[in-house]
């Protein structure tokens, strides 16, 4: 199963190699991930499809460094996260991934701005110098009129964009994204994709997308599908229109 | 100091939650603190008692009176200094009938001067109150309270005799040094007993009699011989040190101290049990959020320390409305019509800093602990379980 270790070239944002992670549950244990290849070079927007269960979210929570594999290496960024302690872990997590989730989870007491400005709450940065990237942050989605919204007052597809602002208001090198349009209508998640389309063309951040919608998946530059834990052999480049 | 509005503003939205533990806190401290001022105020009365000082009475109650002809017979005592007879009186003056903020105590004034040192007076001022038997002397609060001064002539109405009206000439305004002296009273008027003596032909006798002696370690024998002394005589006497007397007044009804305390302590831990079931629920709710914050890239600490931190405030703010609600109470006790009386015993009775801070203290301490298990469970928890939806 396991290659070689291959070097890794300077452009390649992900690179996961020989990735098992399994679970043990009332004493059984079920192999979620089993010895996943998978390379992400930079700029790249990356589809991972399959169907419930088949590993998914898993695959993407090791790559945004929330979960550990049972086996096996992730290094994201240039960094090997088996070798970070759980502190230097979050720390680089604020430096060097945005995640954005199907619920959006914003924080509802918040406003828009304040949960644009969550992650900057970790920098060195002033108080002043949070707000201004915040806000620039939410102009890049569009919602600038809206800083000062509760998440409440906002719709579905306006608070992924809000979630999207924050995911990126760090300038992190690689976003996952976890079945970002799973809660919205057409026409929003229309709107979020278009959004993630600019954010990898024009800022070059390279995009990770867990999804079940293959329309969603379409935008994408490539599509990997997983089925039970494994990761068909090779990517199926999308025809990326403008 | 950048968090702090992050936590301000979840107390703000979760108004209903912040306001019920507040308020929990709030009763909590309150409780505390009055209880524990009444406590202070009781233990502040009896450090001013005096270890060579017996006092002698009616072995049935205070309400019964001793003749004055047992002060002989005890002063041939061995090891008894001095003996004085001494006696509360319910007058009103200045238009106040407030027995117990202005107390009034009639006395054998040479001898009870000198069993009190601390009652201060100048050498002129005690040469003219022992001339003049109409001649009475008054602590420095009370004579600030009716703007009394030396030479003033004082009426006073007699509620426990029901004898004419007094008239005393104000010839000393004693001072206090509660260095020296702690717990020395300064709002008594005392007058001479011989005075009462002749306004009721002889008939008052003496509520009590204070004897100083020699030796304090000799107070339980010399206790024991007094009694002995009058033990077949048709009034019996009690005799017990100055403190256990001032115990015995303040704690008619038991252990006044261990009772506050018990019921202190059970108001505390209740609130701390409601405290920590309310800061709990309120973390579980936060699951996901709490998921959330980890993944962005809060530590496990930093999110343990936000909710302590909301826990803190809480208790910070309870604590404080309650130590504010408590002064309101302690300075509006004597004023009430059921307890009030009682209250007007302690003259020093006020909210100290020691126990407003002991207070806010406890609050702290309080909701930090309520605090801790929600935190710990927040440190614990792994992100992909806390952001896995129910």
């Amino acid at each position: 199963m396991s290659a070689e270790p291959q070097p890794v070239p300077e452009e390649v944002a992900v690179d996961v190699r020989d990735v098992r992670r399994v679970y043990r549950r009332d004493g059984q244990e079920i192999t979620v991930l089993d010895g996943i290849n998978l390379q992400v070079v930079e700029g790249e927007f990356l589809a991972l499809m399959g169907p419930s269960g088949s590993g998914k979210t898993t695959l993407l929570n090791l790559i945004a460094g929330i979960d550990q594999p049972t086996s096996g290496q992730v290094r994201v960024a240039g960094t090997d996260l088996a070798r970070l302690s759980e502190g230097a872990l979050a720390q680089w997590r604020s430096r060097n991934v945005g995640f954005i989730f199907q619920f959006y989870n914003l924080i509802p007491v918040l406003t828009a701005c304040d949960n644009v400005e969550l992650p900057l709450l970790l920098t060195a940065l002033s108080r002043k110098e949070r707000r201004e990237r915040a806000l620039t942050a939410l102009k890049v989605v569009g919602l600038a009129d809206r800083a000062n919204h509760a998440p409440r007052q906002l719709s579905g597809g306006q608070e992924q964009r809000v979630a999207i602002a924050r995911a990126i208001v760090a300038d992190p090198k690689v976003l996952v994204a976890d079945e970002p349009t799973g809660d919205l209508d057409g026409k929003s998640a229309h709107e979020v994709l278009d959004l993630l389309v600019t954010l990898n063309q024009d800022f070059g951040k390279a995009i990770v997308m867990v999804t079940h919608d293959p329309r969603a998946a379409q935008r994408a530059r490539t599509r990997r599908h997983l089925e039970k834990g494994v990761l068909e052999h090779r990517g199926v480049p999308n025809e990326v229109g403008p | 100091m950048k968090y702090l509005p992050f936590i301000l503003k979840h107390l703000r939205h979760h108004w209903m939650r912040t306001a019920s533990t507040v308020l929990a806190m709030v009763v909590c401290v309150f409780l505390f603190c009055t209880l524990e001022t009444v406590i202070e105020a009781v233990n502040w009365g009896l450090r001013s008692a005096n270890t060579s000082r017996l006092v002698v009475r009616n072995a049935i109650s205070l309400f019964y009176s001793l003749p004055l002809t047992y002060k002989e017979k005890i002063r041939e005592i061995p090891g008894v200094r001095r003996v004085a007879a001494s006696d509360f009186w319910l007058l009103s003056f200045g238009g106040s009938a407030d027995f117990f903020r202005h107390p009034s105590y009639s006395v054998d004034a040479e001898e009870y001067l000198a069993i009190y040192p601390e009652y201060i007076l100048s050498a002129g001022e005690t040469k003219a109150f022992l001339e003049d038997r109409r001649g009475a002397i008054v602590g420095p609060d009370t004579a600030k309270e009716f703007g009394w001064r030396v030479g003033d002539a004082i009426p006073l109405e007699d509620r426990t005799a029901n004898l004419k009206p007094f008239e005393f000439v104000l010839r000393g305004i004693y001072r206090v040094d509660n260095v020296r002296y702690p717990g020395t009273d300064g709002r008594i008027l005392f007058f001479h007993h011989k005075y009462l003596e002749e306004a009721t032909q002889n008939r008052a006798g003496a509520g009590f009699l204070v004897v100083e002696i020699e030796d304090p370690q000799q107070a339980s024998a010399l206790s024991a011989s007094i009694d002995a002394l009058f033990e077949n005589s048709e009034r019996q006497t009690r005799t017990e040190t100055e403190s256990a007397f001032r115990a015995g007044i303040i704690s008619m009804a038991g252990n006044l101290a261990r009772l506050l305390n018990l019921i202190g302590v059970a108001v505390i831990f209740t609130i701390l049990i409601v405290t920590a079931n309310t800061m709990s629920m309120a973390v579980r709710q936060r699951r996901t959020e709490i998921g959330v914050l980890k993944t962005l890239g809060f530590g496990s600490r930093l999110v343990m320390a936000l909710i302590l931190g909301e826990a803190l405030a809480l208790g910070a703010l309870g604590g404080t409305l309650g130590i504010l609600l408590g002064n309101l109470a302690i300075e509006a006790l004597p004023g009430l019509p059921a307890i009030g009386w009682a209250v007007q015993q302690f003259p020093n009775l006020g909210l100290s800093p020691a126990v407003a801070s002991t207070g806010l203290a406890l609050a702290l301490l309080l909701s930090l602990a309520a605090g801790l298990v929600p935190a710990a469970t927040a440190y614990r928890g792994k992100i992909t379980e806390l952001l896995r939806t129910v």
